[in-house]
């Protein structure tokens, strides 16, 4: 009994796509530290986890949403018009506060998330559909009613280039130049523990695999299908929130048209990482690893020199192989595709 | 009837309509404290609707109905569970991501408004109540990947673990065997002593002359009345379920008409390890050959392996005396073999699609028009003949399968092997959770196929239906098989006798 359960769980691990797609990275980073030893500097590293930021923290906002058996395409124009109206905001006040600009932009984030939610729950629009249409209204709004106006980096407030420039601690290389690790890494962390936290150990988590999984099921253990899927919306709307203020700190330009557009490449970054679009099944760590894959694409062309117009072919490409290493997985054990289901 | 004891639940006059179809027409039902209650009907009389209704899950055009005295206007679900009914659904409601440790615990942690869950609780009530069935089951397993038998056990748990003062059971035992049956009805017959009632539907009739006490009968939406089980017997419950008589007769092999001179299948020593060893038959033209065994003795993954589902490691099949290599479905249905899985709600529907589609999706080619287009009137003559012929009760083919009962669904499943028209049909379970008399109409279909030359396979627990529909029969056990006799060559209690036997 007890080794039947040691070889369960070894052989669940080797079911898991996240050990197919941390060796695929693992290999990747070799190959490319062999082109480029300066891929693997813990420099670059840092780098890496300071760039995926905002990628990272908008692809954990997804995964809730994906588990839940739902789809936002909303969450960019949301991340926008938190960041846009926080920064003039700052800007027409005078009121030089990264707290008051991440409160404003989470603000935006919850009220826009919770028309989301209210649409999806009360009236049980699909998911699709509904977040398709508020995504233009909400970037619609933006544009006519905000404004158009670019921020450049001298109207941009110190605060979030304070903010931008921020290490957590540093390091000094050979040659006398400072890096360190970026706040950014670290909200990235606790957002991604918080998320872990809540969907491992509350009901309300339990109840989002629980109606990704059936939701017929989830109505009739009374779960509160409507409060649940409002969460989940609200959610993603504050996490698009606190993206949107990263993002414009990393950057020190604004533009309200900025992030919109890049939905289906976090979206792909999600399912990369295991989760099913058809909800109820998926991890954080997944998820995380992901994010990390696209990001060090993206940056390892830049390294060996490729031109950036690689980067969408190389992701069609490794999504493709690492979802069919799953799905043959799947295969393999008996019947399971057609007979388990 | 306990008459004086006091009522727990009590229905009346409930009523639901769905487009096309009146579900329930004014049907009243009551159960009393510590009572053990079976309700009855064809497929499709409404006896899930009255179980949702009482669960609060669906809301019925009119009635009322009282629980512990308390009148409720709108039920929820969530009322009904926190007034102790506990509902095994028909379609077990579990959720296939998680593990089965959370599947039995889950709903009792929404239950008692927990905000954050404990893993540790999980497992213990799970553990709990799966070693009392005598069962091992790895409970970090997700429920997607396994068999519709455990699915059901862990349906069961999870009832059995609530407090519950009344338990509905919707066809809980179509997958599960003997021995677990008896452990179920052992728990009802504890939980009737403790005060706890019952509410039992099934299809087999004797489980439920044996479990309860009295019998509630709908058809047609209708009440037909409520008898004192004492008071019945298998065909009297029959009668009232269908309104006529059935009649069983035993299945005759034509084999000098048909003079088969090759058989049509032959298995020569198929081995799968873990699974099934050495297994060699022949199935002739006009055949039907039951295959039985307990649960888990191999039957299931034997014929998935004839339908390509499950790879052999060694031994070969024939069909017509040539070699036939089969690595897909796809071969053993070019090849004329069709497969009506076990499992049929999950591998045999496109619950969201219409009755139509799901029905033809087998034959699809052959409705292609000139121009490779599906033809539309091909394709509602070939679901409206199977339909007829099975008696599929449905407002129409276009409604989706999801729409109809349990029953119902099975037989779509059947119409659409039937539309391939096979050489050879194997039929895993070919009438769980179907009604007395539909059962025996099945009966009949395949009889009539058998008769104008295809061989069936019939795999079944049930040793009457296996007696009087085979001319043959196999008996596995462990994978192995151990008995190869003609039907008329043994009684009912011989067999029961040889599946029981240890083997040595
Ligand atoms: N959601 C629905 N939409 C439309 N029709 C429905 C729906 N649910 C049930 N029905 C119809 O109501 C009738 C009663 O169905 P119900 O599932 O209660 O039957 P049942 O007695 O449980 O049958 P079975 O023995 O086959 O499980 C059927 O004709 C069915 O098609
Ligand atoms: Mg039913």
């Amino acid at each position: 009994m007890k080794k039947d359960i040691k070889n369960f769980k070894i052989q669940r691990l080797l079911k898991q796509h996240e050990l197919y797609l941390f060796v695929v990275i693992v290999m990747y980073s070799l190959f490319i530290t062999y082109l480029n030893p300066n891929f693997m500097s813990l420099e670059n590293l840092f780098d890496l986890g300071k760039s995926s930021a905002v990628m990272g923290i908008m692809a954990i906002g997804v995964f809730v949403v994906l588990l839940s058996g739902g789809i936002d395409i909303s969450f960019t124009a949301v991340a926008i018009s938190g960041q846009y109206i926080a920064a003039n905001f700052l800007i027409a006040s005078g009121i030089d506060n990264i707290m008051l600009a991440f409160l404003i932009s989470c603000s935006v984030g919850v009220v826009l998330g919770a028309i989301n939610g209210f649409l999806i729950s009360k009236f049980n629009i699909p998911t699709l559909i509904a977040t398709l249409g508020t995504s233009s209204v909400f970037h619609g709004a933006l544009l006519t009613i905000v404004g158009t106006k670019a921020i450049n980096s001298a109207q941009l407030p110190d605060c979030f280039k304070a903010f931008g420039s921020f290490d957590v601690f540093t390091l000094t290389k050979p040659n006398g130049v400072y890096y360190g690790l970026s706040i950014f890494v670290i909200v990235f962390i606790i957002i991604a523990i918080l998320t872990w936290l809540i969907l491992k150990y509350t009901m309300l988590g339990r109840g989002i695999y629980a109606i990704g999984g059936d939701i017929n099921s989830a109505i009739r253990s009374a779960f509160n299908i409507p409060k649940i899927q409002f969460f989940i919306y609200c959610y993603v709307g504050f996490l698009a929130g606190i993206a949107g203020v990263i993002h414009i700190s990393l950057i020190r330009y604004g533009n309200p048209t900025y992030i919109v557009g890049d939905e289906l490449s976090v979206i792909a970054a999600v399912v990369l990482g295991g989760t099913r679009i058809t909800g109820g099944t998926g991890t954080i760590i997944g998820t995380i690893m992901g994010v990390a894959m696209i990001t060090i694409l993206n940056n390892s062309l830049i390294l060996v020199g490729l031109s950036s117009y690689w980067h969408d072919l190389f992701v069609g490409l490794i999504i493709i192989i690492s979802v069919s290493i799953t799905s043959y997985q799947n295969k393999m054990s008996v019947g399971n595709i057609i007979f388990r289901r | 009837m306990p008459e004086n004891s006091e009522k727990f639940l009590e229905v009346k006059n409930v009523s639901k309509s769905y487009v096309g179809v009146q579900a329930l027409d004014k049907v009243s039902l009551s159960i009393h404290k510590g009572e053990i209650d079976c309700l009855v009907g064809e497929n499709g009389s409404g006896k899930s609707t009255l179980i949702k209704i009482i669960a609060g899950v669906v809301q019925p055009d009119e009635g009322e109905i009282i629980i512990n005295g308390k009148s409720f206007k709108k039920l929820h679900a969530i009322d009904s569970i926190r007034e102790g009914i506990q509902v095994i659904y028909q379609d077990l409601s579990l959720f296939p991501n998680m593990t089965i440790a959370e599947n039995i615990s889950l709903n009792q942690m929404v239950e008692r408004k927990r905000k954050i869950i404990s893993w540790h609780e999980i497992n213990d009530i799970a553990e709990k109540e799966i070693s009392r069935i005598n069962k091992e089951l790895n409970l970090e397993e997700k429920v997607e990947n396994i068999s519709i038998a455990n699915k059901q056990l862990v349906a069961i748990c999870r009832a059995l673990t609530q407090d519950a003062k009344l338990i509905i059971m919707d066809e809980p035992t179509t997958a599960i065997a003997k021995k677990e049956i008896d452990f179920l009805f052992s728990v009802i017959t504890d939980l009737k002593k403790r005060g706890i009632s019952t509410l039992f539907v099934s299809h087999k009739l004797s489980e439920v002359l044996k479990i309860s006490e009295k019998v509630t009968v709908i058809r047609d939406g209708k009440l037909v009345g409520v008898y004192n089980t004492k008071d019945l017997n298998h065909d009297k419950l029959s009668f009232y379920m269908s309104g006529r008589k059935i009649t069983n007769s035993a299945f005759n092999y034509q084999k000098e008409k048909l003079e088969p001179k090759k058989p049509l299948l032959e298995v020569k020593d198929l081995s799968k390890k873990g699974n099934f060893q050495d297994i060699s038959f022949k199935v002739y033209s006009g055949e039907i050959i039951g295959i039985t065994g307990i649960l888990g003795s191999g039957r299931t993954e034997l014929a998935l392996a004839l339908f390509g589902l499950n790879k052999p490691d060694s031994g070969n099949i024939y069909i017509d005396g040539k070699l036939a290599n089969i690595k897909y479905p796809k071969d053993a249905i070019d090849l004329g073999l069709s497969y009506l899985p076990e499992d049929r709600l999950n591998q045999g529907l496109f619950i969201k699609k219409s009755i139509g589609n799901n029905i033809v999706v087998t034959v699809l080619k052959s409705l292609l028009s000139r121009f490779n287009l599906i033809n539309n009137n091909n394709k509602y003559k070939s679901a409206k003949e199977w339909t007829e012929e099975l008696n599929v009760l449905a407002p129409s083919l276009d409604t989706s399968a999801q729409s109809l009962s349990g029953g119902n669904q099975q037989r779509i499943v059947i119409a659409k092997w039937l539309a391939t028209n096979p050489k050879i049909f194997i039929l895993d379970g070919p009438t769980v959770g179907i009604d007395v008399a539909s059962k025996s109409n099945i009966h009949h279909i395949i009889r009539n196929l058998a008769n104008r030359g295809m061989g069936v396979i019939i795999i079944s627990d049930e040793i009457q239906e296996i007696l009087n529909n085979c001319n043959r029969l196999i008996v596995i056990k462990e994978g192995r098989m151990v008995k190869e006799m003609d039907t008329n060559e043994v009684s009912e209690d011989k067999l029961l006798e040889i599946l029981s036997r240890k083997i040595v």
